[in-house]
């Protein structure tokens, strides 16, 4: 059969395990870990692509897959369930001469040569199911078309203080990249990789092939194929994005990245013309009783406050019960709040119920920002009636 | 199941006047996220029925929008599905002025149907039902029909379809049709029968001039001591959106956990409405939300009580929404006092603006109207 050319095929690298996140990604991977009350992190980047125009979506899954697999399905919540292209999963899979799991970022892409070529696409974008933010990739598709570059790399401004933790860009004038160094002692610029590459198709894939038979290669990305490609002289740019973009790799920055979404004027909003896709279950629209108190918070449709919240994320499906209070928390589908349990600094996972009267990470003062301690309960656990759950904790 | 589904979707279109205007009951907003057909739909889905005919007359563009591929209701299917059986005038018949006539219109359509049965359905009922339970019984009682009914509550006084006493057997021992007196237990507009039966009878009626289902065929050949009816009868929570107090009554209505819960939260009976992808909804640090139903995408910064909020609507800060209906993308500016009000789609109402109907007598601004 003959596929249709695409212009640009995206691949989406979702297997990592985040173990950061602990019990959250116990039996989940990353990027299916719910978000923002109706959203999981996949949303993201793939929202991104069909608000771009990319409507081929490789993605690559290795840890935990299941549920990942489940929530992607066919597509159709984002438009992808295509006759031509559309979304398509790729766990690694047994090979006639051998098989292995992906080694690296750039091992998976390698083993889905065959995958891109059907395509034979232009350009390929590489990106991270990890992150959260909204960005028109034909901006910066087209601003590879036009500076000629074989490798586009975005890129953005970091605190010079954090930009030891990333890999950073050191640029021309022109945006052209003639050094790549990862996680510098001594940065030399602050233009942080975002993780995300545009790469000319016929040249990531020849330096693919090589970087397969380098046994010394840890076939990652960062690390091997973009100082390869610097080292051979090639056109690398550096796309500048500026606008709101968050690794939520991390508890804290899980944690950090939902709250940006409240306010009146949220450091992210979720609304807009670009919409962020999503597969919701169908539920009634929130109930809030006489009793509720709701100050500064998103609510999901599904949910049923008779108490108080907070400057909290409360998801679809969640019932706060009389006399109960969320404060500063993040609760995820189908949580349940029991009468008069005080939930405040928390992230609770999917489904799980707390019990009546139970305190999760209550008792904590705040003198400054760094105080806060993220009390993590992980999916369908049970809070005892009464429970103290202290600060910080991790269940 | 072993049935094929009819819907109509214009029947009491007269009843609800403004907010019928552009569209049909069937796609009349409800309960914040829903169109009036989603219940019908989602019993229908629910019920394990997978060939679906909704028969249209006029004003079926927003139905036909709203549907889309049926995906929402699982109901994108290589065989049979949902189609929408619009209205066709050929040299020998007119629009039709009843179901019969209508299900005339749609002769091949049952014909070409290899179900046993079809269930009939209005669109104004809002429950959660199984109709798997309705056909059960409908075979056990070995009657012609069977007609599902509800019990007359106390003080209510309705125009139900049909009203009906009952024997010892359940099954119907007088009816009346189009009345409004307090029988033991009026009917939902929802049959159930063979299909060949309803062919014959559809034919039968249609060449001797007879169109209205409910009094020129199940009353009069009951009368005729032609056909026997049984009743199922409801004991779930059920809604009617007769006409516009109904509506207002019932929107209301949902406030109560009870209610909600009776129709929302049925196990295996989820209803199902097209989705839109709307943000959630933002509560502003000074919003006051008390006694409110609330779909997603809305920004609440003022204050709403005892209301009923669709989608994406916007109300501003120091706005005030008392005993409202707030369709889809209605903006409340700053200092607006809304009390009473029925709001359609789109409703801009401007700043430090006062509206005020009552409880008894909700006003209605119609569909993309700047107040």
């Amino acid at each position: 059969m003959k596929f249709q050319k695409k212009r640009c095929v995206a691949m989406l690298l979702a297997g990592g395990q985040g173990s950061r996140l602990l019990c959250l990604t116990e039996n989940t991977a990353k990027p299916a870990v719910p978000f923002g009350g109706k959203y999981r992190i996949i949303d993201f980047p793939l929202s991104n692509c069909v608000n771009s125009g990319i409507d081929t979506v490789g993605i690559l899954t290795q840890y935990q897959p299941l549920e990942l697999n489940e929530y992607v399905g066919n597509g159709a919540p984002w438009g992808l369930n295509r006759n031509h292209g559309g979304v398509q999963i790729l766990p690694p899979y047994q090979r006639s001469k051998r098989s292995e799991w992906y080694k690296g970022t750039a091992n998976a892409i390698y083993q889905n040569i065959q995958f891109i070529d059907r395509y034979d696409p232009d350009d390929v974008i590489i990106l991270s199911g990890d992150h959260i933010y909204k960005m028109d990739y034909a901006k910066m598709i087209d601003f590879h078309k036009d500076s000629g570059a074989d490798c586009t790399i975005a890129v953005r401004n970091v605190p010079l203080e954090e930009a030891s933790r990333f890999g950073i860009m050191n640029t021309n004038e022109d945006g052209s990249i003639y050094e790549f160094e990862e996680k510098p002692k001594k940065p030399k610029s602050t233009n942080a990789s975002m993780g995300i590459y545009v790469f000319r198709w016929p040249v990531l894939r020849k330096f693919l092939i090589e970087d397969e038979e380098d046994p010394k290669s840890d076939n990652d990305f960062g690390k091997n194929v973009i100082p390869a490609m610097l080292n051979a002289g090639l056109k690398l740019f550096a796309y500048n994005f500026d606008s709101y973009w968050k690794d939520v790799g991390t508890i804290k920055s899980l944690w950090e990245a939902n709250m940006d979404l409240l306010g009146e004027n949220p450091e992210f909003d979720l609304g807009g013309k670009d919409k962020i896709y999503s597969r919701s279950p169908a539920m009634p629209a929130a109930r809030l009783a006489a009793s509720s108190v709701t100050a500064n918070c998103l609510i999901c449709e599904g949910s049923e406050i008779d108490g108080t919240v907070r400057d909290s994320v409360i998801s679809y499906g969640c019932i706060i019960a009389e006399g109960a209070e969320v404060e500063n928390s993040v609760l995820m589908p189908d949580v349940v709040v029991g009468p008069g349990a005080v939930v405040k600094n928390a992230i609770v996972g999917e489904g799980t119920v707390i019990g009546e009267g139970a305190q999760i990470g209550a008792a904590q003062v705040l003198k400054d920002e760094s105080d806060r301690k993220i009390t993590v309960i992980g999916k369908d656990h049970e809070i005892e009636a009464g429970a103290l759950v202290k600060p910080g904790e991790v269940i | 199941m072993n049935a094929i589904g009819i819907i109509f979707s214009n029947i009491y279109d007269s009843a609800l006047t403004e907010l019928t205007r552009e569209r049909t009951v069937a796609s009349l907003p409800f309960a914040a996220r829903y169109r009036q057909i989603d219940f019908t739909l989602s019993n229908m889905s629910n019920s394990g029925i997978q060939h679906i005919g909704i028969i249209t007359k006029y004003n079926y563009r927003s139905l036909m929008d709203h549907l889309g591929s049926c995906a929402e209701w699982d109901l994108n299917l290589k065989n049979n599905g949902l189609v929408i059986l619009a209205p066709y005038a050929t040299s020998h018949s007119g629009i039709y002025r009843g179901k019969l006539e209508a299900l005339y219109n749609s002769l091949d359509y049952l014909e070409h149907a290899d179900e046993e049965y079809v269930v009939l359905s209005d669109s104004v009922s809002i429950c959660a039902m199984d109709f798997n339970k309705v056909l059960q019984e409908h075979e056990d009682s070995g009657c012609d029909v069977t007609a599902v009914v509800t019990p007359f509550k106390n003080n209510q006084e309705k125009q139900f379809p049909i009203a009906v006493e009952l024997d010892a057997k359940g099954n119907v021992r007088d009816m009346g049709v189009d009345v409004s007196i307090r029988d033991d237990f009026g009917g939902m507009g929802i049959y159930i029968m063979k299909r060949l039966d309803l062919i014959q009878a559809v034919r039968r009626c249609s060449i001797r001039g007879r169109y209205h289902l409910e009094r020129d065929y199940l009353l009069r050949e009951f009368n005729l001591s032609n056909i026997s009816i049984h009743a199922y009868v409801f004991r779930g929570t059920v809604l009617f959106n007769f006409n516009t107090m109904d509506y207002y009554r019932n929107s209301m209505a949902l406030l109560d956990p009870e209610v909600f819960h009776g129709i929302f939260n049925q196990r295996g009976l989820t209803i199902y409405t097209k989705v839109r992808d709307q943000a959630p909804t933002y509560f502003g640090e000074e919003s006051r939300v008390d006694n409110c139903i609330v779909a997603d995408g809305c920004r609440m910064l003022g204050s709403a009580e005892h209301s009923i909020i669709f989608r994406g609507v916007t109300i501003a800060k120091s706005a005030k929404v008392k005993d409202c209906i707030l369709m889809q993308g209605c903006v409340i500016s700053e200092g607006a006092e809304l009390e009473g009000m029925i709001l359609d789609k789109d409703v801009v109402v401007r700043p430090y603006t006062v509206l005020k109907g009552t409880r008894e007598h909700p006003m209605i601004i119609e569909k993309g109207a700047n107040v």
